[in-house]
């Protein structure tokens, strides 16, 4: 059955705390094909770094994986041993980090550490390892390649340094690349070079890609779907043109509707989301978004609805659209 | 690029030093400034003939004069043509002057003794950091567990408890108490037997005890150090970075973990340098080593002032490059760090 | 449509204030709380305090629990074995009651050590106080001074020290005796407690209140007694619980030597001297001296760490 290149199915991944255990990533499945870009959005706490990370066999003590798959190429990760893991890390699955500052090793230089995974994947000796990184980062848009490689991180510019990271995840030709808030700590105008960038890298090398962003703006560029995430769990997932017409869960609904727009009329006022992100150790009954939502109904409040088909390449997990409420209509109603 | 670096400290080491200087003369020439051994005991002299002695000695002159001559200006102005008549050399010759005990130049003293102190506390320190390296790494590895426990413990203990009382503790038990039951014994002071002292085997025996006293104290705070340096390191999103990488766990630590987690130990070390000579003054005492630290004592108590100026001096010079060689050496290990 | 800066979703502020909603309390009252709830910490407190009772009885135990006075002989009972009624922990070379002088001596142990603490925080705060906060070349002045104190070592420094104070005419500073101890350790001692408070001062300085206060035309003695000490009086606390300890052990190593209170005041460091001659045939006169000063170290050592982490968590990797 499992055609895809990634698939996820029902992962939930556990944080023990003072207040009782934490779902961070709560019954999430989703799957990734081969050159396809995949978008994750929600807000700050929504699960999206512990579902890569999951996928990664990343997830650190005290958390842990505590159901669940994650099939690659049909195999389940989640039952990999570490050394099984560490073959796969780096070589298919490759991560690139918001911070490129702290995500690069202050006392090695950069040349060293992105050729590291060629020489831990592919027994590459460091001479050949060195070349090989020379390439990439010309590839990568680096400039003046031979001089960077001998540099220290500290001495690269932010974009150089993110441009390095991703040169280190793509040395090993990795068929899926992780990308999580890739530009977030960076300059405007970099954060615009490094998209193109993996946008290029993307269709270059048929890379399958997850990009991890607040930024709606950047899903529409670069995403062909897009999956939201809510209180760990996913609300909607659907081609990314489909969702941002149609958006068919309350809380995508409100995101796009913070969303300023060229084409929008410019009386209509912007509304940023009310409320706080639920707490979650004491998540609200039925669907976790009901507080804020606008569109609720009694049914919400007991019982949390199942993702289902809202329209045909859609999946919504609200029970006022898959009773076939339109929301950008209702919401003229509702305000 | 390095070696401006070095030498721009040093250049801002040096007012340090000098000021060094004139704490220890003041206090010298405060107490013990006209001080001439014998002098006062000679029962045929006369105040007027003491009068006399000081003044050829240039006892009777200002301070400033009086420290000029001591650090031996006098003498490089003299060698330039700058100064008529013969004059000694001073502290800027590397002469310390000279023992009011015996009259030889302290720097001999100084000398004879330092290898000790430098072979006790090198080795202790070489101890401190084998060992306490490792039980930072298995702390901070294994944080919370029964063995991390048990080492937080014994740090806090190694940081509390007298080092010369631990040495009584120890040459208790392994001299006295071993030899007591006729059990092999290890010796109870000094650096050799003068029985058949003298080969290796017996030298290391006299080193064991004075040399697990210093470490034990040294590794209680670095393997602390370690400890929570590795910790902080071990959170830094490039360890994450080398994980994603795929390699094992023990690269993860051993290559990008430890490394940046041992520089700052470096500089710990380096700014420690004070109580390591300290440290090892009250061991060497209790142990009848013959190093620097008895040295001072021997002559503290025998009222040879010049000496224990010369040595609390000679100390500091050590203690001031022992901390410009940590500044450098952390320079050097890491990349961050500028030379500016 | 490729615009990174439209429409990101901002992180709700409001995360930040809490959800369990802890009432604002005072700063001193919330760190006594956090020192409170620290047990063995506070345990070691209490042990501390009761050491200071006892040390402050010495006079009235010896009189009525003990029977016995710290110095007079009594030749025939030398080595007197612990367990006896008479002699708790036995007696020394000289038949006096090592529980007696182990009292005794915790008196002049924490004399020394809380008079020192205290002169090096008088010496060490000012200084650190008027370097940070007038800064310029009185801050370069200073810190160059702090510079040579500390690089000298304390030990070379003390034993020069303590070897040439009789001879400091009309202040007769005897080390033989706990007040010039005191104030000779303290001269030794004070230089890291000026770096630390000048630190903090620096900080504290550039703080709203302080510039606001400035500009109301305070003055700059009353901006320094009124605003800087009560903020940097939290590190000052912290810095000394922290220093009590090794204070004690350095006293009791000057002692121990010989250089510091002589026989026979009874000290926990001259007691342990003496002991070394008799160690074939009396232990206990080298093991009680000694896990007095252990003990007690251990117990300020743990309690100033609950101290520190009790009034500024920042500090946490503070020594
Ligand atoms: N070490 C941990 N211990 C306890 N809970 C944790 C831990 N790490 C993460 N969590 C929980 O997991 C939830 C999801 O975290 P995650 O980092 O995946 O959020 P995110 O969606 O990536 O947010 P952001 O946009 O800020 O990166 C958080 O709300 C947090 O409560
Ligand atoms: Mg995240």
């Amino acid at each position: 059955m499992s055609e895809h290149l990634l698939q996820v199915e029902n992962l939930r991944t556990e944080f023990p705390t003072r207040d009782g255990v934490v779902g961070a990533v709560d019954g999430v499945s989703f799957y990734l094909d081969p050159g396809e870009t995949l978008g994750i959005v929600g807000e700050s706490g929504s699960g999206k770094s512990i579902t890569v990370l999951s996928i990664m066999g990343l997830v650190q003590r005290p958390g842990r994986i505590a159901g669940g798959r994650v099939l690659y190429k049909g195999n389940d990760l989640v039952q990999f041993s570490q050394e099984q893991l560490q073959e796969v890390r780096g070589k298919d699955l490759a991560m690139i980090f918001q911070d490129p500052m702290t995500s690069l090793n202050p006392v090695y230089r950069s040349g060293w550490q992105v050729g590291e995974p060629l020489r831990l994947h592919r027994g590459l000796d460091r001479p050949r390892s060195l070349r090989e990184a020379v390439s990439m980062f010309r590839k990568v848009g680096m400039p003046e390649p031979e001089q960077r490689v001998q540099s220290y991180p500290h001495e690269l510019s932010g974009g150089m340094r993110q441009r390095a990271m991703i040169a280190m995840g793509l040395t090993t030709g990795p068929s899926v690349l992780i990308a999580d808030e890739p530009t977030t700590a960076l300059d405007v105008t970099i954060q615009a070079q490094i998209l193109e960038l993996l946008k290029k890298v993307n269709a270059e090398y048929n890379t399958a890609t997850i990009l991890i962003t607040h930024n709606l703006g950047v899903v529409a560029g670069m995403c062909e779907r897009v999956m939201v995430m809510y209180a760990g769990r996913v609300v909607e997932e659907g081609p990314t043109e489909d969702v941002f017409a149609n958006p068919s869960h309350p809380y995508t609904w409100s995101l796009l509707r913070s969303l300023p727009r060229l084409d929008r009329d410019a009386k209509e006022p912007l509304r940023a989301l009310p409320g706080l992100p639920p707490d979650l150790t004491d998540l609200p009954s039925g669907c976790h978004f009901h507080p804020r939502c606008p569109f609720r109904i009694d049914r919400c409040v007991d019982e949390y609805p199942p993702l289902a088909a809202v329209l045909p390449a859609q999946r919504a997990a609200c029970w006022v659209t898959q009773a076939g409420v339109d929301l950008n209509r209702a919401g003229a109603i509702v305000g | 690029m390095l070696w401006k670096y070095a030498l721009r400290r040093i250049i801002v080491a040096l007012p340090v030093l000098l000021g060094v200087t004139v704490i220890t003369y003041g206090l010298i020439y405060l107490t013990a400034g006209d001080l001439v051994p014998g002098l006062q005991l000679n029962p045929n002299l006369r105040p007027e003939d003491i009068a006399r002695i000081k003044a050829n000695l240039g006892l009777d002159q200002p301070f400033l004069v009086q420290y000029l001559n001591w650090l031996g200006v006098p003498w490089l102005l003299h060698q330039v043509g700058l100064w008529p008549g013969a004059v000694r050399t001073g502290l800027l010759q590397g002469d310390f002057g000279r023992s009011l005990l015996d009259g030889s130049p302290v720097m001999s003293h100084i000398l004879e003794r330092l290898p000790y102190t430098l072979e006790l506390t090198s080795l202790a320190i070489l101890v401190g950091v084998i060992v306490a390296i490792p039980m930072g790494v298995v702390g901070a590895l294994r944080r919370g567990s029964p063995a991390d426990h048990f080492l937080t413990s014994l740090s806090v203990v190694g940081v509390s408890i007298p080092n010369f009382w631990l040495a009584l503790l120890l040459v208790l038990i392994f001299s006295v108490g071993a030899f007591q039951l006729g059990l092999p014994h290890l010796p109870s002071g000094g650096a050799a037997s003068s029985v058949n002292g003298g080969d290796v085997l017996d030298r290391l025996a006299h080193l064991v005890l004075p040399t697990t006293v210093l470490a034990f104290g040294y590794l209680a705070v670095w393997s602390r150090y370690t400890r929570s340096s590795m910790l902080e390191s071990l959170s830094q999103d490039y360890v994450r970075t080398a994980r994603a990488k795929g390699m094992s766990e023990r690269r993860v630590v051993y290559v990008h973990t430890l490394r940046n987690a041992v520089i700052p130990l470096v500089t710990l070390i380096g700014l420690e340098l004070p109580t390591l000579v300290a440290g090892g003054a009250v061991v060497e005492i209790v142990f009848s080593w013959p190093g620097l630290g008895r040295l001072a004592l021997e002559r503290a108590v025998g009222h040879d002032y010049t000496t224990v100026m010369g040595l609390t001096l000679f100390t500091a010079v050590l203690v001031i490059a022992g901390n410009l060689l940590a500044d450098v050496l952390y320079a050097v290990l890491d990349p961050r760090i500028r030379y500016t | 449509m490729l615009d990174p800066t439209a429409g990101a979703i901002e992180a709700p502020v409001a995360q930040s204030i809490g959800r369990a909603g802890r009432r604002a309390r005072g700063y001193w009252a919330e760190s006594w709380e956090r020192l409170y709830s620290d047990r063995i910490g506070f345990a070691c407190g209490l042990l501390i305090l009761l050491f200071g009772v006892l040390a402050l009885a010495a006079p009235l135990l010896s009189a009525v629990v003990t029977h016995h006075d710290p110095v007079r002989q009594n030749l025939a009972n030398t080595f007197a074995l612990p367990g006896q009624f008479t002699f708790p922990l036995g007696s020394d070379e000289l038949g006096r009651d090592t529980l007696t002088r182990l009292i005794y001596g915790a008196r002049v142990s924490l004399l020394v050590a809380y008079l020192t603490v205290i002169l090096a925080l008088i010496i060490g705060g000012s200084v650190g106080m008027l370097a940070g906060y007038f800064g310029g070349w009185l801050d370069t002045v200073l810190m160059r001074v702090v510079d040579m104190v500390l690089s000298i070592p304390s030990i070379y420094l003390l034993i020069l020290l303590t070897a040439l104070a009789p001879r400091i005419g009309p202040v007769s500073l005897n080390p033989g005796n706990p007040y010039s101890l005191a104030v000779i350790i303290a001269l030794v001692s004070w230089g890291s407690l000026a770096r630390l408070v000048r630190a903090d001062v620096l900080s504290v300085k550039e703080r709203d209140f302080m510039l606001a206060t400035r500009s109301l035309g305070a003055s700059n003695w009353r901006l320094m007694s009124r605003h800087l000490l009560p903020n940097v009086l939290a590190v000052m606390v912290v810095a000394a619980s922290l220093q009590v300890g090794a204070i004690i052990v350095t006293e009791a190593a000057l002692d121990f030597i010989g250089l510091g209170i002589t026989p026979p005041t009874a000290s926990w460091g001259n007691m342990l001297s003496n002991s070394q001659v008799y160690f074939y045939h009396s232990l206990w006169l080298v093991i009680l001296p000694g896990l007095a000063i252990f003990v007690t170290v251990l117990a300020m050592n743990v309690f100033g760490n609950t101290v520190r982490d009790a009034f500024d968590p920042r500090l946490r990797e503070m020594r």
